[in-house]
Formats: C-alpha cells, structure tokens, sequence
C-alpha cells in the first residue's frame, strides 16, 4: 500500500470513463467502424471464434445526488468460454444488473445469461446459460500462464459481426491497483490500437490466452494476467478464495544509507522500511511497526526499491506477495530487521472490503441508501456520491468531503454521514441552502452510519431534534421540531418532490 | 403611447447634454489635476525557494493626492515595489516615491514624495460620504490602453462586503460599480460632487460591466488607523455568525420570533471573544446596528453582513454588543482586535519568505503564496494535504495545529541528498524528535542533535529520512555556494 495510491486510482477513472466514451462512439458510428474492423482482421475459420462470445449486461444507474431516483444503461462485454459451461469476463459494469444476454458469432440470437460468480476486487466474473443449445458449437479454452517468447500478442473480441483481431506489443508486467480495488496485483501492459477495450477482451500468444483487458488509457491496455486468473478460480474450486488480502500497512524505499545507517542495519544495503501500521480492520494484531525493515517475504529478497524477483514475470514491486497464490486469512512469512537484529514473523492477510475505509471506494449491487426527514436528506458518504459531481469530481465535489478519502476510520468514527441536501419546506426555512454537511451527533448520539441516525432520530430532545456537524469550517448545528411537524413535512415533501419512500437501507446495513 | 417615448428620447437627450456640461464643470474643479499616475518596478520573491527574486516588472497604476501632502492609492499597487514614480497630470517629469503607511488587508497605501514641488499647485482631494445606490459616479486613472488620464462613468450598483483579492483572505466593505474600471485604474480615485467616494481597485474576470471601489469607511478607517504613525489593520472578532430563520431553533433558545438576532456558531481562537462570547448566544445588536435573523445589519441604507459593524471600530476599542443568552437579553462589551492567525492563508506581501537550508534541504513556512508558486503542476494529494493544513485543522483540530507548518520545499541536488526518499513538497512533522511548531524548531533541532544521523519525518504516509551529520557538516558550505545561496537561513 504505497502511497502512490492517488495517482493510480485517477488512472482507473480515466479507464472508466474512456470506456465509457467509446460505448457511446459505437452506438452512434457502428457503421463507420465496421468497415475499419473489416479492413484490419476479418479472418475466416479463426480459432477463437468458437471460443469467444459478446455478452451483453444492462444494469441500474444511479443518480447520488437524488438517491431516489433510478435510470438505465447497457454495455457490451467480451466472455471467453471456460471448461464447465463458464464464460469468464471482468467484474467491471456487471454490478446492480437487472439482465445478462448472451451471444456467439458475433451476430445472431441472444441468449439468457446469468452470473454464477462475481469478485469485484480481483475484477472477474463467471456467467454461464441454462440454455443447451448456446454451448453445441462452443469450444472452451484453457489460460497459460507462461509468457510468449516472441511478442506476438492479439487482443480479440467481437465487433459488428466481424471477429476483430488486433496486433499488441508486450510493454511490461506492472504491480498495480485494480481497476475496482486499491489491492494492488501483477498486471500485463500492452499497446494495441485497439479502440475502446477494457470489456474483458482476451490476449492470446501462441494459441494460448496469457489474460483478459480490463482497462485501456490511450493505446496502453492493462491486463489482468491469465496466472493470476487460474489461481483465483483453481483456489475458489477448492474452496479456499476467501477474497483478496491485501498488505495493511505503508513502506518505502530503503534507499538512503543514512537511514539503514539509522536503523542499524548491518551488510548491503537491502530491504524496505515500514513506515505507518494502521490498525487492521480485522481487529487483529499488527505484528509489523514503523521502522521495521522487511528483507524477505515468503522467501524473496526485498530490493531497496521494493521489488522482488518473480519466478514467472521478473521484477515486481512486493505488493504482489500479498496476492501470489495467497488470498485473504492466508500467512506471508517475512524476515524484517528490527533494532538491530533480524526476526521472523508471521503476517495474515486482512480481507479487503471497501467498507474498511472511512470513504468507501464503491457501493456495488446497493441500491444508494439514504434517510429523508422533512426535506432533509441524509446519505453515507462514498466515493459513489462524490461521483455525482462529475467526471472531474475530485476537483469538483467540496474539498472537505474528498479530503475525508485520505483519512483513516477509526472504532468511534467508522463511516461517514453527511447531510447531503436539503428539500425546501416551510419546517426546514432558514436551513435550505445548507448541503455537504458531515454529521457528528444527533440529539446528543454519535453518528457514523444512516441506523445510528434512525435510532438517534428516535429520541429528540425536548421535542427537538438537535443536529450537530462535524466540527470544520461550515454550520455545526441545527434545530428542528420533532414530532407531528416532522411527520407531516416529510409526508409533505414526498409528495412534492416525487419521492416514493422517505428512506432505503441496504439488507446489509439493517442488519 | 407616442408621448412617453418622446420624453425619454428628450430625457435621454438632457441627461447626455447634462452629461457633457457636468464633465466640463468637473474639468473647471480638475480634480485629475490631484490625479496622479504611478509606476512600480516591482520584484517577487520566488516563495519555493526563498532566497531568489522574480524579475522586475513594470506595473502601472493610478494615485490621488490628500491632505498632508501625500498620494494615496491601492497597497496593491505598490507591492513588492524596489522603486515607485509618480507623475503629475500632463507633466513628464518623474518623482520618486516611497511606501509611507499600507494596509495589506484594505489593500491602501499613502505614499510620500520627497521632492517637494511634486505638490506644488496641487489641490488634495476630499473625502466624501458613502455613496448612495444608483448614484452617479466617475472614476478617474490611468488604465492600460493609453497614457493619458481616463474617465469613466458609472452608477454604484450595490454595497456589500466583498473579498479584498489583494489579500484574499478578508472581506471588507465594498461598492459595485459599472463605470469600466481596468487594470491601472487600480488606485485612482472615484469621484462624486468633487469628493472621493472611492478607491477604485478590483474586477470581477468574466464579469462584464462590474468593477469595485473602496469606500470612504474603509479609507476613513485606514487613515484614523494611522494617525499613531503605526498600521494597526481592521480588528476582526474571530466570529462565524450563522442566519437564525428556523422556529425551532428560536423556540428552543426561547427567543421572541421577531426577525432579530443571528447565531454565534462558530469561534476563531481570539482569546478576547471567547472569554466574552460563547457558542450558541444570538447576536441582538452590534453598536448601534440590530442584527437581522440572516445576521445583517442596516448600514447607510445597505443591507450588508453584520461582521461590518466589528470592522468599524479601530483595533482594540471595545464593541458594545447586545446578546442573548440563558433564555435573557444581556449587554456585553467585545474588545476587538487585529488576528493574524490566518496569515498564511492570505497573501503575504513585502516581507520576504523565511527560510533554512540544511544539506541542500530547503524548508520554509507553508502559505498561501507558496502553494500558488508551486502552480498547476503540483500533485492533488500535495495540495490536499496543504490546503487542510492552512484552512481547516485549525477549525476541527486546534490541538494538532501549528503555529507556523513547515514544509520541505526542495532539495538542492548534491550527494549528501542524493538517496532521500522525498523531494520535497511535504509537510514536515518531527526532526530528530522535535516537534516542528515554527521555521525556528528546525533550526533548533538541527543544533541539538546528538546522533550520527538526522532524523526528519514528514505527516501522513510520506515517512521519513536521514541525514548523515558530518556528511553534512562538510557538504553545506559547498551547497550555498553552488546554488548562490548567500545565506542558510533568513528566519
């Protein structure tokens, strides 16, 4: 978990939203672009055709600015048929779905698709089809994990009816953040000029699939490598897939010898240095601490930059053995230097979640959760609602809220509620203009989450109910009757502003 | 219908002749005469890296002259300034000038002019009152476009509190005006029945027909402040003051729903308002002024921000306030001062940047000016970081702030540097187990280290470096030198 986390997580939008742009493109200039596929790689009786299918995933939007409210969108995506009656594809649009189709040749009929298996943090997904005939002429493919001598990749999809089949050049292997998580793992980087990629189109070298696209910026598409897709699907046959972990804590680079010099380390310089332990989210014991020097990880020598040498792709950054045939609950052996002498500890893997973190990164297959009383609207706060300011949301949405991204959660603060808007009432007058207001207690009770705020809201004081805000630069505190009056504004409000429930909750957080 | 459209073509056609006669008879008084152009050969410091300056630029403006046989203008218009000319209407001669009093914060300056025939035959301007909305007002200056004096006309178009951009971080009192005013005006006087009304000195970009001038009690403030020969600067209460329109907040403090009375809901560390003020009291009245429940006053006519009627006394005088608290009204004396807690929030002028350069390590004290030296090519989460530090912390975390956060600016290339993990940009937290509160803990904890090496550690994940001391015993001299540092520290 180094600290370029920022920057990688932007290079993830700008996939997205490159992705994004180009479903757009091939809905208005399909035409166009069939004759410009046609001319690059129409093949007959190519060997992927059987094996590569288009699946087709419509799915709810939503709209975290009126949590409300709901809309649709449909993408298209590239399955490829595993042994089993799998079709494996990237996680990526496939959350809050509403309907899966499924279809062979590129043309034709559509089939009822359905998802067996989805991890949003490795991002894949399996879907398969009831439907006997779908699978008559369909050949499963195996994934090969070793890498072509030669640098003859194609990235292969299905385009306007036409198999498209596309040369690629072998860039590197890169450690780097999911394009759905901050876990970071081993990634292929390759440039094609393919155009609009990242729907979970495969690489193939010598017959073989070495991985499947999952995102593209420019000409560079990343990835997710056919080594790291076997061993998730072999461990989650077994049963052993417990989900990504990931390491939780942050290093850097030992390359200064005044600071080895410091941290008495004897001999080459080597190792990195740990620099900030947060508390697991697990509530287990952190065994590493700040200016520990990590030399070795399940067996690796650690570099001064950070990097191991991997059998299969060479030098990679450490981040990596967190995710090497080891999953979440697993136990990475290291060898760390600590006051002046080696010791050997055993470190478990905490499961990533995206609850874990103060600002959660996603809210997949959730419904936007919120809580409405008399026009005022109250939401968690997530990177999903911050992205109701748009595509430059990190600049755009209150400094304040984004800046809760770099903060840690802790037992007394593990989530965020803001008071998002306010719905103009004659109840609420005089707060109409107050928005993006982060809550801290109401009637004298903390709140972190939308049923602290239920049960908060269920005893006012007085007859009041008292809102307090986190302490910052804006207003921290309101006043509004309880009651009667509160009933009949939200009753009021639901009516005028077409809103159909004056909350949503998730299962998850009722529970 | 024919009749109306007649009278206001006859009535458009009087008030241009009325117009023309009225400029003439401003021409007859010459208040342009007292007008007087300045030229300012200005230098910056560069603020990420201390020790070196800007080039000179030229920058043109516009003065007046007032009694005591000095020229008034805008403070930004002499900023920064290694020479200062002034020049009479319709005389080439240059006289130079010097900075006597400015007010950063009101962004006015007087300056003085040692030769004395500079005033020869120069009438000081009046102050006059503040003008009235749609009143007729023109400014005078020397705007870019020419080198002649300019006139423009206009109507006050409305009377607020707006932010002094000169400063950036104050809001004062100010007048909209549509008469043009543009880059040079700045300065120049605005002028109604032969009296100054204003000091003309800001635009909004992108906002047509809108420029703003300084009214007279601002300038009036500025210059009572300085008859003690000492720029003292507005007093500011350290108040966030909040509307209090909803019943059931004025139900449950059992205020009368009268429409008077806005909420204290904020309070800056100013010792002097918090043993007076609390969280929660309701603002009645400030002096003279009641106080609105969307925490306005009256003020000549103006519906305007209740904080004016703190910025009209003088620092340190006392305000009487009326207030209501524990369910009575109460009469309180509030002594208001200048706070400068903010500084570094604001833009910092004609003091040069502080600075300790050590092994090539370049630390400075985090501001404003400096976050816009490092320009749009600074990383988000560099900028993240600084912008909490400067404008929230102090409001959610008064322990943890500091009272000067140090950055490290830079690091000079040179081999005691040359395997440092950061370069820079960074706030620093520790050295050598010092807690960095000022740019004068660093000096100090460099001088009290008794380890081989120095230990620095910056905030959040950014971690931490060493130094090793002899090494940088021997290489510092040599990286002043290479670098044209003439000094290690200007503290």
């Amino acid at each position: 978990m180094m600290a370029s986390k920022d920057l990688l997580m932007m290079f993830g939008w700008i996939n997205r939203s490159m992705k994004c742009w180009t479903v757009c493109i091939l809905l208005v200039e399909a035409a166009c672009f069939s004759r410009a596929a046609e001319s690059v790689a129409q093949m007959v009786n190519n060997p992927w055709e059987h094996s590569i299918v288009t699946i087709e995933v419509s799915r709810k939007k939503y709209d975290y600015y009126q949590p409300w409210s709901r809309r649709t969108s449909q993408t298209q995506k590239t399955g490829l048929v595993l042994d089993d009656r799998q079709i494996l594809t990237t996680a990526d649009e496939m959350f809050d779905r509403t309907l899966i189709r499924l279809q062979k040749n590129g043309r034709g009929r559509w089939w009822l698709g359905e998802l067996t298996w989805i991890d949003y943090h490795a991002n894949l997904a399996l879907v398969t089809t009831v439907d006997a005939e779908f699978w008559s002429d369909l050949k499963p493919v195996t994934l090969k994990g070793e890498m072509p001598s030669e640098n003859n990749l194609q990235i292969v999809r299905w385009r306007n009816g036409n198999l498209e089949n596309r040369h690629a050049e072998f860039n590197q292997f890169i450690v780097r953040e999911g394009q759905l998580s901050s876990v970071s793992h081993v990634l292929l980087e390759a440039d094609c000029d393919i155009q609009g990629a990242g729907w979970g189109e495969p690489v193939v070298a010598n017959s073989h699939v070495i991985g499947i696209v999952n995102a593209q910026a420019d000409r560079t598409c990343i990835a997710i490598p056919a080594s790291f897709i076997n061993d998730i699907l072999e461990a989650k046959k077994s049963g052993k897939f417990h989900g990504l972990g990931y390491f939780h804590f942050y290093w850097q680079p030992a390359a200064n010898p005044a600071s080895l010099a410091r941290l008495k380390l004897a001999g080459d310089p080597r190792g990195v240095i740990v620099i900030q332990v947060p508390d697991r989210p697990d509530g287990g014991e952190q065994v590493l601490k700040t200016q520990d020097l990590i030399l070795q990880i399940d067996g690796f020598d650690i570099d001064i930059q950070g990097d191991y040498e991997d059998p299969e792709y060479g030098h990679l950054m450490l981040e990596n053995l967190s995710t090497r045939s080891k999953w979440a609950g697993d136990e990475v052996k290291m060898k760390i230097w600590r006051d002046g002498k080696p010791i050997d500890i055993t470190y478990r893997l905490p499961k990533y979640d995206y609850s874990t973190s103060l600002v959660p990164m996603a809210t997949y297959d959730r419904e936007p959760e919120y809580l409405m009383i008399g026009g005022l609207v109250f939401q968690p706060l997530s990177d999903s609602y911050l992205q109701s300011w748009g595509n430059d949301w990190k600049h755009r949405a209150p400094f304040r809220l984004t800046y809760y991204r770099t903060e840690s959660p802790d037992k007394d603060r593990p989530a965020l509620v803001l008071l998002s808007q306010v719905l103009p009432d004659p109840y609420n007058i005089g707060y109409q203009d107050q928005r993006c207001l982060v809550v801290d207690r109401v009637n004298g009770q903390r709140v972190s989450r939308l049923p602290d705020l239920r049960a908060a809201l269920d005893k006012p004081v007085n007859g009041f109910h008292v809102i307090e805000f986190i302490r910052s630069d804006s207003l921290r505190k309101m006043v509004l009757l309880a009651g009667d009056p509160q009933r009949e504004a939200t009753t009021r409000v639901l009516k005028r502003y077409g809103i159909n429930e004056p909350l949503h909750f998730a299962p998850e957080t009722e529970k | 219908m024919r009749l109306p459209f007649l009278q206001a073509v006859l009535q458009k056609s009087l008030l241009v002749l009325v117009g023309l006669f009225w400029l003439e008879v401003c021409q007859g008084a010459a208040p342009e005469r007292s007008v007087v152009q300045i030229i300012t050969f200005e230098q910056q410091p560069v603020w990420d890296a201390p020790w070196r300056f800007e080039a000179v630029r030229r920058m043109g403006g516009s003065g007046f002259v007032i009694k005591g046989r000095r020229v008034m203008t805008n403070a930004h218009v002499v900023s920064w300034g290694r020479q200062i000319i002034v020049r009479r209407y319709q005389d080439p001669r240059p006289y130079e000038a010097e900075v006597e009093y400015v007010g950063h914060d009101c962004d006015l300056a007087v300056l003085t002019v040692q030769d004395s025939r500079f005033f020869d035959n120069l009438e000081p301007l009046e102050l006059g009152e503040l003008p009235k909305v749609r009143s007729a007002v023109v400014t005078y200056g020397y705007p870019a476009g020419g080198e002649e004096i300019s006139y423009t006309r206009g109507v006050v178009s409305r009377i607020e509190l707006e932010t002094y951009a000169h400063i950036g971080n104050r809001r004062l009192l100010s007048v909209q005006t549509d008469a043009a005013i543009n880059p040079g005006n700045s300065g120049g006087p605005v002028i109604q029945d032969d009296r100054v009304v204003g000091v003309a000195f800001q635009g909004i970009p992108g906002l047509e027909n809108a420029g703003f001038f300084i009214p007279p009690p601002v300038i009036q403030h500025f210059l009572k402040d300085i008859e003690d020969k000492h720029y003292d600067g507005f007093p500011n209460a350290g108040l966030r003051v909040t509307e209090l329109q909803n019943p059931a907040y004025r139900s449950l403090l059992q205020l009368p729903d009268d429409s008077i009375g806005a909420r204290i809901d904020g309070i800056l560390p100013v010792p002097s308002t918090e043993k007076v003020l609390k969280f929660d009291d309701v603002l009645l009245r400030v002096g003279p002024y009641p106080v609105a429940d969307d925490g306005t006053i009256l003020y000549e006519g103006n519906r305007v921000s209740a904080a004016l009627a703190f910025q009209l006394a003088q620092n340190g005088e006392c305000v009487p306030l009326q207030i209501w608290r524990d369910r009575r009204q109460q009469e309180v004396s509030l002594p208001v001062y200048r706070y400068d807690g903010d500084h570094a929030g604001g833009y910092q002028y004609d003091i040069l940047p502080r600075y300790f350069v050590y092994g090539g390590l370049v630390f400075t004290p985090l501001s404003l000016d400096y976050m816009r030296a490092l320009g749009r090519g600074a990383r988000e989460t560099d900028t993240a970081d600084f912008s909490y530090e400067l404008y929230y912390r102090r409001y959610e975390n008064i322990a943890s702030a500091r009272t000067e956060p140090i950055v490290l600016a830079s690091v000079l290339p040179d081999a005691v540097n040359a395997n440092l993990s950061v370069r820079g940009r960074t706030l620093v937290d520790q050295i050598n187990g010092i807690r960095i509160d000022k740019l004068e803990d660093v000096v100090r904890a460099f001088d009290s280290c008794t380890n081989a090496q120095d230990l620095i550690q910056f905030v959040q994940h950014q971690g931490f470096d060493c130094l090793a001391r002899t090494e940088v015993a021997k290489a510092n001299e040599g990286i002043l030198k290479t670098y044209g540092i003439a000094s290690d520290r200007r503290l």
